[in-house]
């Protein structure tokens, strides 16, 4: 799955921008500073109005590709919440060749702040070139331009990179659409269910199972790597931890413990993978290295630690444990010793925190809540602070950051007869979207990002 | 004992006198008394406001040149207060040229002088530093507001030429008919200072109080605020910055915006090109007024998080 990319020149200026700029020019020596300041404090959290024509098809058995492609981005862009992309009904001027500048009054008109242009080409070679421009409508300048060459079948990929080009140029973060999520797929009635591990692109495209659904799987987590996923499945004995290749579709056992082994999760550098072990009625934090399958124990307490997950930079883990009776989150140095409690719930005393998994931004760790009867997903700082509720229900379990860290993914159980989906939220608490699954879903991890 | 009638009757009466003023009087005695405290307003227009000074004055120095003040003031001054506000300008009104060329065109029935029929209890003693402007009704005044401004007794001060205004055409505008039914008293400006400050202020170069009201300010941040676009307010910190706008006659830009200071994160850059975005999108910006051109010509805009 290669994906070749060049950078597409900007056009050259045109003599408007060139007068404009230096006029600019000889005005600034002689003017040091303004005597007029004007203040603006705050604007408008409002997603970037964006049209997303087409793209031109550089032969005629290219038309279907490109209009793909356009969808792809536009729904990307759209289920972001960060852009509003225009009803293409309201185009006034219809691209035709992304080589020349567009008339930018025409998408003045129609309110676009941000215009994307496109063509697709099949080439000789049999390869599909992609080419985009992203233009800033209200200075009439390319922001972006990118060309890519890929196979034919991998169109999708290549819409998701373009997604990601724009998302960064537009808002400065990290873009997320060229990654994928791992996810429990639940069949059948909720006494006889079958649950196998999938995995589809982050817009719910390209669904693929990895399991025949013999076996009870739970908790799958992605490899920084993304070739390989471990969870932990309910065999013939105890609940063991597997580690599992995407592409090879081989399957181990990691370690060979006495008792369950679950709640497995990667470190960073992919290395190693932290887990629980069930000793006695406790359980314990361990590390294995995956060359050596040496194993290092983390924590020991008469209590259930469980759901390790390391901070970004590997030096720190974030985990749960009921040491302190209830439930809570700890904080504790990634070779162990003496752990902090970071969750204190202030509305509810009987508040219990879980599920604790660090943004790969650093920046903030999610958790489930439970309390007052409802399940909320969450996030604070690392040093317990700034605690944000961002969704609350019946049931809503199992937080996963994207790979840029702005948006979260859980599952939600409506109760009743019906079963768990996927939902994505911001980690400001807007834009709750559902996730597009063939059946019911739980337990979703997101990939790093593919490229 | 013989008891005098005449007497008895006057005691009466004046106990009954007495009594009656003390329920009548009574009630009175309850009421408090309000004294006019004396009040000065600074609104924030005073403050944006610009005086006139000359250009090697010192920017401390925030108040006009002013060497002397008139001993006296008039008693009761007819004319009004001397008004803070802008007055009125209309596009009906004749252009500012030096009085003496106006009077022979249309002659009004008052010229400037110390005692008028009108004025019975005008102050006699001299006034030096402003003389009055002349007597006339509202509208008529109205309409003369632009014409009354002549150079104050300091224009030497200011050593500035009246702005040179483009010739006007009659035409139909609803602000001079806002002007025709203005109902406010008839005020004269203020155009020296009223306190004694010897040092020269630093000023607008031509300071003939043409401030930028706040209104034309909050219009525009208003608009600006509006069209600055943001994603997400994790990072306040990041939405720190200021752009330089060139602005012509028209109102649009007449150079590209200039970003002279912000943060150097892509989260930055991006809150950046969201607010050059909005200055390109917001003009023309129609709510600046012709007259404070040479505030809004050219413009820092700083643009920061909610406060």
């Amino acid at each position: 799955m290669s994906v070749t990319s060049f950078l597409l020149p900007p056009l050259p200026l045109t003599r408007r921008h060139v007068v404009i700029g230096g006029a600019a020019a000889m005005l600034l020596p002689s003017l040091a500073g303004a005597q007029t300041h004007l203040g603006v404090s705050g604007g408008e959290v409002a997603p970037i109005p964006i049209a997303i024509p087409d793209f031109v098809a550089g032969s005629p058995a290219d038309a279907e590709v490109g209009v793909g492609v356009a969808q792809v981005i536009t729904n990307n862009l759209k289920r972001s919440g960060l852009f509003a992309p225009i009803d293409p009904a309201a185009f006034i001027e219809k691209i035709t060749n992304i080589d020349a500048a567009p008339q930018f009054q025409n998408w003045k008109t129609i309110n676009a702040q941000a215009l994307v242009t496109g063509r697709m080409t099949r080439q000789s070679d049999g390869r599909l070139k992609a080419e985009f421009r992203l233009w800033d409508v209200a200075s009439a300048q390319q922001l972006t331009g990118q060309q890519y060459f890929t196979s034919p079948e991998y169109w999708r990929r290549i819409a998701h990179i373009i997604s990601d080009q724009i998302y960064e140029r537009l808002t400065g973060e990290k873009g997320y659409f060229d990654s994928r999520v791992v996810f429990v797929d639940e069949t059948g009635s909720k006494e006889r269910r079958i649950k196998r591990l999938a995995m589809m692109d982050q817009d719910g495209a390209n669904v693929r199972y990895l399991t025949r659904g013999a076996d009870l799987v739970l908790t799958p987590r992605f490899s920084p790597s993304t070739q390989e996923i471990t969870y932990m499945e309910f065999g013939q004995g105890d609940p063991r931890v597997y580690l599992f290749n995407i592409e090879t579709g081989q399957r181990e056992i990691v370690g060979n413990f006495p008792g369950m082994s679950f709640s497995p999760r990667f470190s960073p550098d992919g290395q190693r993978v932290i887990m629980s072990l069930q000793q006695g009625g406790n359980s314990n934090l361990f590390v294995m290295d995956l060359r050596s399958k040496s194993t290092t124990r983390l924590t020991d307490t008469p209590a259930i630690d469980t759901s390790p997950s390391y901070s970004p930079d590997g030096s720190r883990i974030c985990f749960e444990s009921d040491r302190g009776g209830k439930p809570q989150i700890y904080v504790m140095a990634a070779t162990g010793g003496a752990a902090q409690r970071i969750s204190f719930s202030k509305d509810d005393t009987n508040g219990t925190y879980s599920t604790p998994v660090w943004s790969p931004r650093g920046d903030y760790i999610a958790f489930t809540k439970q309390g007052g009867g409802q399940f909320s997903i969450g996030i604070m700082k690392p040093d317990g602070s700034g605690e944000r509720i961002l969704t609350s229900g019946f049931h809503n379990e199992g937080p996963t950051f994207a790979p840029n860290g702005r948006v979260i993914m859980f599952f939600r159980d409506p109760g009743g007869n019906g079963g768990p989906s996927l939902f994505t939220v911001d980690i400001s608490g807007r834009n709750e979207q559902k996730v597009p699954t063939p059946g019911f879903a739980s337990d979703p991890a997101w990939s790093p990002l593919l490229s | 004992m013989k008891v005098d009638k005449t007497l008895v009757a006057s005691i009466a009466l004046h106990v009954l006198v007495i009594g009656w003023g003390l329920v009548s009087f009574s009630s009175r005695a309850f009421e408090s008394v309000t004294e006019s405290i004396p009040v000065e307003f600074v609104t924030d227009d005073q403050l944006s406001k610009l005086a006139a000074g000359i250009k090697t004055g010192k920017k401390e120095n925030a108040k006009p040149l002013v060497e002397k003040v008139a001993e006296a003031r008039p008693v009761d001054d007819a004319v009004g207060k001397i008004s803070q506000k802008q007055p009125i300008v209309t596009d009906a009104a004749p252009d500012p040229v030096p009085k003496l060329e106006e009077k022979p065109v249309e002659k009004k029935p008052d010229p400037p002088k110390p005692v008028t029929e009108n004025k019975p209890k005008e102050a006699p003693k001299p006034i030096e530093k402003k003389p009055d402007p002349p007597k006339v009704d509202p509208i008529a005044e109205a309409l003369k507001k632009e014409e009354s401004k002549k150079p104050a007794p300091k224009a030497e001060a200011k050593a500035t030429q009246p702005p040179p205004v483009k010739k006007r055409e009659y035409k139909y505008d609803s602000e001079s008919i806002a002007a025709l039914v203005d109902k406010r008293d008839p005020t004269r400006q203020a155009y020296a200072g009223e306190t004694l400050n010897s040092t020269p202020a630093l000023g607008a170069a031509k300071g003939t109080a043409a401030t930028l009201s706040q209104s034309e300010l909050g219009a525009m941040r208003a608009r600006l605020k509006r069209l600055w676009n943001l994603q997400g307010d994790e990072t306040p910190e990041e939405q720190t910055l200021t752009v330089r706008i060139w602005l012509g006659q028209d109102r649009r830009l007449s150079a590209s915006p200039q970003v002279v200071a912000s943060g150097n994160t892509p989260r930055a850059k991006a809150a950046a090109e969201s607010a050059v975005r909005a200055v390109l999108q917001g003009q023309p910006y129609t709510m600046l007024r012709d007259e404070t051109y040479q505030q809004w010509k050219y413009m820092d805009i700083d643009f920061g998080p909610e406060m």
